[in-house]
């Protein structure tokens, strides 16, 4: 039986693991706006619970553990900017070549640093009712008891929201990601703006990271990010390239995901594998045109070069 | 050097392609040779563990062929859909859906018992079929709604590789049935009739049945590129889809046959590596070659040699790695880290390069 208790630990779980998918989104939108499709999110996911585990352990604060690894992201963010803006190289390729560094580099680094003591716990992030919103209660221990990063999540989703729908900024974004050519001519540096949008999604996707390292249990292991990032872009392409839609597209698949670990308090037996393909079935019928008509970017994954 | 030899050089492409390349790839290797010296072991140790895993014995460089010979399927895959500027990335799924089938049908349909030849042959047709099917449904998502097939063949490729966890998960499905409580998540063992056999057995090398299949495919593309009606559409389609409907030519349906080659290519793939090299279908299965198909058929810049050259560094760069680790205890992340460079260095030497590839 669904009890009211089951139904809030499902909600709350649903939102713990949308989180991360929402704090990526985020950024990889806005990217995807500029017309860049920043494959390496998942990379970019895994650098950051890494940094975020080892500069936690480093300073005794997870609060610098984050900061370090929002820094350290900047560099990778750089060479992915680098690479598929200046040099004009195919998106997906710098996308898997940095997936396949970041896995490579972060379970050296996690080995070379952590040795023996695989899976040492971390110290983590505080968790947070806001405003002591049902404190003590049973919503306000489950659903509200979340991460303090979530809720700067959802503040920075929504503000990305305003900007991009009512700033110049926005404007300037989407215009990229549409008609590049007529930014160009307009004065403004379609290189710049592009640069901006890869360097927000990799300080984004680092911040995504570390709520499941030192968010979530508190420790890092090899590939932890497992396929997130690549949620996070079906997500994006369920969402049509919307802000509102895409919200909902991660509170979807983070629901799917928490279905895993209720239904089988249900007694309900449902393969695993049918749930975590569900999101990306769920995308493919959305660019299939079935789920409303999709509009992409019409500039995405095209390099832009000035004639 | 003379500065006129030296402009000379540049002027010719494929001289130009060929050093561009080479110090890609030596740029990757000092990367490799800085690593391996950080990470404290002997680089002479290392190497020797390299060179013995990849072509140390006849058999290592049978392996490494063998390795290679999925690399190059998935990369002439790549090259073909790409002369109609169509960028499938998809092949990851493509051999997923391919070793499915490979294993369905060497496991269930009663090849076994068939005479040599059919009894390995039809898995692998039907693994190169479904790799088709798969492929196709990104041609006509593109022909009829427009979806940017990158998009697509990203997503399908992620629903394949979890049909395949899904299928060694269920006993429904492919799962070996319990014995004692503690059965892996794989299949059933593929009866040895079922195995791709190997061809020239006395030399010790252990090659296998497909690499002649794949020289032949290697031909037929090569001639149906260069000299047959469907290479033009190919070309012209991709070089402008406009021009070519003016033409007269079925834009829609060059999109959804080349996707499908495409994917036949990838399904193969799946099936020789199955079939050829591992007998048992696991979740983890077709983990990065179907990635690595297509950096090799970026690589190869439209050419078939080129592919087949990139397929070989990828096949012996991966066997000698294997080793590395088991060897030298060289950590198996080093040879990520290493692929990972080369990658990103050869996309990002890519507009230097102006090779025959229809590339933007």
């Amino acid at each position: 039986m669904m009890t009211y208790e089951l139904a809030a630990i499902f909600l709350g779980s649903a939102l713990r693991l949308a989180a991360p998918l929402l704090l990526a989104a985020t950024g990889e939108l806005v990217s995807q706006k500029s017309g860049v499709l920043n494959t390496s999110v998942e990379g970019m996911m895994l650098t950051g619970a890494f940094l975020s585990a080892y500069g936690s352990w480093l300073t005794g604060s997870p609060t610098l553990g984050l900061l370090i690894a929002m820094i350290g992201i900047i560099p990778l963010s750089l060479l992915q900017a680098f690479l598929s803006i200046t040099l004009r190289s195919n998106q997906l390729v710098t996308g898997i070549g940095i997936n396949i560094l970041a896995l490579g580099g972060t379970t050296l680094a996690y080995r070379e640093i952590f040795g023996a003591r695989s899976n040492m716990i971390v110290p983590g992030l505080d968790k947070w009712t806001p405003f002591g919103l049902g404190h003590g209660t049973l919503i306000g221990d489950t659903i509200f008891n979340q991460v303090w990063l979530v809720y700067l999540g959802l503040v920075i989703l929504i503000l990305t929201g305003i900007i991009l729908r009512y700033t110049t900024l926005g404007i300037a974004i989407n215009a990229v990601g549409t008609a590049p050519r007529a930014v160009d001519q307009s004065g403004l540096s379609v290189a710049k703006i592009r640069y901006g949008a890869v360097l927000f999604s990799g300080i984004m996707s680092a911040a995504a990271g570390s709520l499941i390292s030192i968010g979530d249990i508190h420790t890092f292991t090899e590939g932890m990010t497992n396929g997130i990032g690549f949620l996070v872009i079906a997500a994006i392409i369920f969402g049509n390239w919307k802000i509102g839609r895409t919200t909902l597209a991660c509170l979807l698949f983070g629901a799917a995901s928490s279905l895993q670990f209720q239904l089988p308090l249900l007694n309900i037996h449902v393969p695993t594998a049918l749930l975590i393909v569900l999101p990306y079935l769920l995308a493919l019928l959305a660019v299939a045109g079935l789920i409303g008509r999709q509009t992409a970017p019409t500039a995405l994954t095209q390099p832009y070069q000035r004639s | 050097m003379n500065t006129a030899y030296y402009s000379l050089w540049l002027q010719s492409s494929q001289l130009r392609t060929a050093i561009i390349l080479t110090s890609a790839v030596l740029f990757s290797v000092l990367c490799a040779l800085a690593l391996i010296a950080t990470a404290g072991v002997p680089i002479t140790t290392a190497l020797t563990a390299f060179a013995e895993g990849a072509w140390g014995s006849p058999y290592v460089i049978g392996a490494s062929i063998n390795r290679s010979l999925v690399f190059a399927l998935v990369g002439m895959g790549f090259i073909l859909a790409d002369r109609a500027n169509l960028t499938n990335v998809g092949a990851e799924g493509q051999i997923a859906v391919g070793g499915i089938v490979a294993t369905a049908v060497s496991l269930y349909s009663g090849c076994a018992h068939l005479p040599d030849g059919l009894s390995y042959g039809i898995p692998m047709l039907a693994a190169t079929l479904a790799g088709a099917l798969w492929g196709s449904i990104a041609g006509v998502l593109k022909a009829k709604v427009g979806t940017n097939e990158v998009i697509s063949t990203l997503l399908l490729s992620f629903i394949a590789v979890w049909v395949l966890y899904g299928c060694v998960q269920s006993e429904a499905l492919l799962k070996q049935p319990m014995t004692d409580g503690a059965a892996l998540p794989e299949s059933l063992p593929i009866p040895d009739s079922t195995q791709i056999p190997n061809i020239f057995i006395s030399s010790g090398f252990g090659l296998h049945l497909g690499l002649i299949i794949t020289i032949i495919l290697a031909l037929i593309l090569l001639v149906t590129m260069k000299y047959s009606r469907f290479g033009l559409r190919l070309s012209a389609v991709g070089l402008n889809p406009q021009a070519a409907k003016r033409a007269g030519m079925q834009v829609a349906s060059t999109i959804i046959i080349a996707l499908a080659i495409s994917g036949a290519f990838g399904g193969l793939a799946g099936a020789l590596m199955l079939q050829g090299d591992q007998q048992s279908l696991k979740a983890g299965f077709s983990s990065g070659y179907g990635f690595d198909g297509m950096v090799v058929g970026l690589l190869a810049r439209g050419s078939i040699s080129g592919v087949f050259i990139a397929a070989l560094l990828f096949g012996f760069l991966r066997s000698g790695g294997i080793n590395m680790e088991m060897v030298a205890q060289v950590p198996s992340a080093i040879v990520l880290v290493v692929q990972g460079v080369i990658i990103l260095t050869l996309a990002g030497t890519s507009i230097w390069l102006s090779g025959s590839g229809a590339k933007k």
